[in-house]
């Protein structure tokens, strides 16, 4: 991959994410809908509103409001949240670490199981394991992340006593180093596994067919004619297979972020997704747009890495 | 002048050493521990004199004191101010402060944090602190470090049951001077007067406070620490209690109640004090401008053919009661028992609604024949708004409704879009809102009657009920002090709206507090509710 074609793309980056700013910007101000109310609350006279809207510019033009956030953003200003009277950067930045921790966990985990049970199955097509893998994708791929997580709460939590229910951390604790990490590993297991569920069973359906496909082609009937061990055939026709799967992982980031905003909501995992939710029922715009901004971001970078990681598995294509 | 309250240092004593003989005390409390308590949104900031939302109240009033306090009844009780009289019939109150009070970084307080904290803040920035008392200020006075002097323009009445940490928490003057209070660092690392301090915040996870060992109340707090734990979602909650993560529960919903109460692990016990508004009625309020609506025969007709038992029932697991009266029969004082409240009986529903010119011609739903406004054959159908939590009582207004001919189209709208719809718009028939009444009918009562509180101002009066005689006595009752003069005007005011129907108020709301059994001395009525609790290691 050429140097110029990366900045060509890195150059695409910039307007894509421009222009999802200002339709997310229009959009917000076109749905119905008055932040002022999550500020007043249930009491609050005309006066005290018409206060609330002076002060944070919405008494101002919508074309003004957008020129000016959008002259904020350039200069690196994501503004001030509106609910917590914060600057919208460290917001987003304090929240960051957690949400990262767990889609990181999710992918790392759902792209791990999912290749290996693929090629589980794949290797024993139309037995009893490929049936089962396949079945429980299925279910796995159908089932709603939001009711998962109520019943792993129920059932392997609250169930078991293994697991807790909520947080990412022991109220009662006041660990450090080591023992903190492992009480942080203890309570990212059951929304790590939820979130995972889905794209594991997405992931393990791809590989399967992919495989068994590459399975039957005439290179590893060639491989197998001169005696290769099974392990390295397998191998061959996973690289080939991957394509796909690769291009579906990278896509999903978007995805997987939605998924968060359900499982941290179930979880009370203080990640972006419970950040994400108050701020649409409150009308927090300048939260909604940082976060979008960030979404927005992951993914047309995600994209792109994608792109690379498809040049490395298939020497075949070349960007120019 | 009047002289109601001046408790002498020996009184004082008293009631402090009465406090911790409270609601499920332990004989003698444990000392130290650690108290998990959960709440439902992370509150972006610990300072609750600059705004009335639940989520930052039930996370910081416990670092804070108001001038007075409230016991289980909402009647005051003494925190910051010692004593207090009330002067010119109400339109002077002075107040004695307590000298041994200290900020918790050490500052003496003085009349002069009270003042600044109204002056600068609250009139400012509390929405229902400044919309009941703003206008009817005329200034405040400091003669010396231990008095606090209101002047109003005219005699005040609820002054005293809105001084709480709720309606008017005290935030010091040397760390707020100058700045602005919306933006001031102090926020996040708050310094009060109240029985805990900060000790961290941890964003949208958990805020821990710890035990002030200069707490004005001595022997208080019994717990070494509190940590607020963010759990949005209330399933979890309860299920965090029972996993033994959560040691108390600010709310427990319904169906999960009578499953906790069987558990000998925990405790619960019911409350209508909220943070974020306190005796809650479920009403339904029409719209008058509505022609559909006008009729008073149809407003009757709809209270009628609602079977508002059911709805505690069906909706409220039976926790609550159906309303009788207007006012909140929290506020004893204000509510008027004995109305002749409409009861459920649907063959009156349809006397009424057939009496109105609204007839039923082989349809399901009726039809208009000869109703003022109205063209003939317009079919008797109304929406209902709600908010998406409040689902149920639109399946319930149209099932109930429907039986009389009453075509219902609920319309669920999230808060943000729900407020502007009813209140600036004004584009709805009907709706559901969970009216609060507030410490005393002047600060959530009057706004949903008085013709002044029409406007876009959310929840004020949706209705657009307009009575000239009713505006009259709630402006009276405002200015008077004499509680049975007042609970006298507030019966007639009730008995008016009653037969006028600008609404129908359907079912009292109070929520269920619940607790792990090992701990106990929580007073669920106030916001510093945790002040004399404490845990079993």
């Amino acid at each position: 991959m050429s140097p110029r074609y990366l900045l060509r793309r890195l150059a695409h980056v910039v307007p894509a994410v421009a222009g999802i700013l200002v339709v997310a910007f229009v959009v917000i101000q076109a749905a119905p809908g008055d932040p002022v109310l999550a500020l007043a609350g249930q009491h609050g006279d005309a006066a005290y509103h018409a206060f609330i809207r002076q002060k944070f510019g919405l008494d101002r033009p919508v074309f003004e409001q957008l020129f000016v956030y959008a002259g904020n953003v350039i200069r690196g200003d994501l503004g001030h949240s509106w609910v917590h009277g914060r600057p919208v950067a460290s917001l987003v930045a304090e929240r960051l670490p957690a949400t990262l921790l767990l889609m990181t966990s999710a992918l790392v985990l759902s792209s791990l199981a999912g290749v290996l049970l693929g090629v589980a199955a794949a290797r024993r097509a139309d037995r009893p394991t490929d049936l089962g893998v396949r079945l429980a994708a299925l279910l796995g791929y159908a089932t709603p992340s939001f009711w998962l997580a109520q019943l792993a709460a129920l059932t392997l939590a609250l169930g078991t006593g293994l697991f807790p229910v909520q947080g990412i951390s022991d109220a009662r604790g006041a660990w450090t180093g080591w023992r903190h990490a492992l009480d942080v590993l203890h309570h990212l297991a059951l929304p790590a596994l939820v979130l995972a569920a889905n794209e594991l069973a997405l992931t393990a359906r791809l590989v399967r067919a992919g495989v068994v496909d590459a399975l039957g082609a005439e290179y590893i009937r060639t491989a197998r004619a001169k005696g290769l061990p099974e392990r390295a055939v397998v191998r061959h026709a996973l690289r080939n297979a991957l394509l796909p799967v690769v291009t579906v992982i990278g896509g999903r980031v978007g995805m997987l972020f939605t998924g968060a905003v359900l499982v941290e909501t179930v979880f009370a995992w203080p990640g972006l997704g419970q950040l994400l939710l108050s701020s649409v029922q409150t009308r927090d715009t300048p939260v909604l747009l940082g976060l979008f901004l960030l979404v927005s971001g992951a993914v047309v970078v995600t994209n792109l890495l994608t792109d690379m990681a498809y040049a490395w598995l298939d020497p075949r294509i070349r960007y120019e | 002048m009047t002289r109601l309250l001046r408790p002498t240092a020996l009184l004082n004593l008293a009631l402090l050493l009465a406090i911790p003989a409270t609601v499920g005390a332990q004989t003698a409390p444990a000392r130290g521990g650690t108290l998990v308590v959960a709440i439902s949104a992370d509150p972006g900031h610990l300072n609750p004199a600059i705004t009335t939302s639940g989520a930052t109240h039930a996370a910081a009033e416990l670092l804070y004191n108001g001038l007075l306090g409230r016991d289980e009844r909402g009647d005051p009780t003494p925190e910051l101010a010692e004593s207090w009289t009330i002067e010119q019939n109400g339109a002077l109150y002075r107040f004695r402060l307590r000298p041994d009070v200290r900020w918790h970084d050490g500052t003496p307080f003085t009349s002069s944090d009270v003042k600044f904290t109204f002056e600068d803040v609250l009139l400012k920035l509390h929405a229902r602190t400044r919309a009941s008392m703003s206008g009817a200020l005329a200034g405040i006075d400091t003669p010396d470090d231990r008095t606090v002097v209101f002047r109003f323009k005219q005699p005040y009445a609820p002054l005293l049951l809105q001084l709480d940490a709720t309606e008017a928490p005290i935030i010091p003057r040397h760390v707020y001077q100058g700045s602005d209070p919306q933006t001031n660092p102090a926020n996040l690392q708050p310094v009060g007067t109240g029985p805990f301090r900060f000790a961290a915040y941890r964003k949208g996870a958990e805020i821990r406070l710890a035990r002030n060992p200069t707490y004005f109340k001595p022997g208080l707090p019994h717990l070494d620490a509190i940590v607020m734990r963010v759990i949005p979602a209330a399933g979890t909650q309860v299920l965090a209690l029972e996993n033994g993560e959560v040691d108390f529960l600010w709310a427990v919903p319904g169906p999960d109640q009578s499953r906790l109460r069987t558990d000998a692990r925990f405790r619960l016990a019911q409350t209508s004090y909220h943070p974020g508004g306190s005796n809650c009625i479920m009403t339904v309020g029409f719209n008058l401008q509505r022609p559909l609506l006008k009729d008073v025969r149809v407003r009757r007709a709809i209270a009628h053919a609602l079977d508002r038992e059911a709805f505690l029932r069906q909706v409220l697991f039976g926790e609550g009661r159906v309303a009788a009266a207007p006012i909140s029969s929290e506020l004893a004082w204000a509510h008027a028992a004995g109305l002749a409240m409409p009861a459920f009986d649907r063959a009156e529903a349809e006397r009424l609604l057939d009496a109105a010119g609204w007839k039923k011609e082989g349809e399901a739903t009726r039809v208009a024949r000869g109703v003022a406004g109205v063209a003939d054959g317009t079919r008797l159908a109304i929406d209902f708004l709600h908010f998406p939590a409040f689902s149920k009582y639109g399946e319930l207004m149209r099932q109930h409704l429907g039986a009389v001919g009453i075509d219902v189209t609920p319309r669920p709208l999230e808060p943000a879009v729900f407020a502007p719809t009813v209140f600036k718009d004004r584009n709805f028939d009907t709706n559901v809102i969970s009216y609060c009444n507030g410490p005393d009918p002047e600060i959530g009562v009057r706004r949903m009657y008085h013709s002044s509180q029409i406007g876009p101002a959310p929840f004020t009066n949706a209705a657009a009920y307009r009575h000239d005689r009713v505006d009259a006595l709630f402006d009276e009752a405002g200015r008077t002090v004499a509680r049975d003069r007042r609970s006298a005007l507030y019966r007639q005011i009730q008995e008016i709206v009653v037969q006028d129907l600008p609404y129908f108020w359907l079912v009292e709301t109070p929520t269920t507090r619940a607790w792990a059994a090992r701990c106990g001395g929580f007073r669920p009525w106030t916001g510093l509710f945790a002040e004399a609790a404490s845990c079993k290691p």
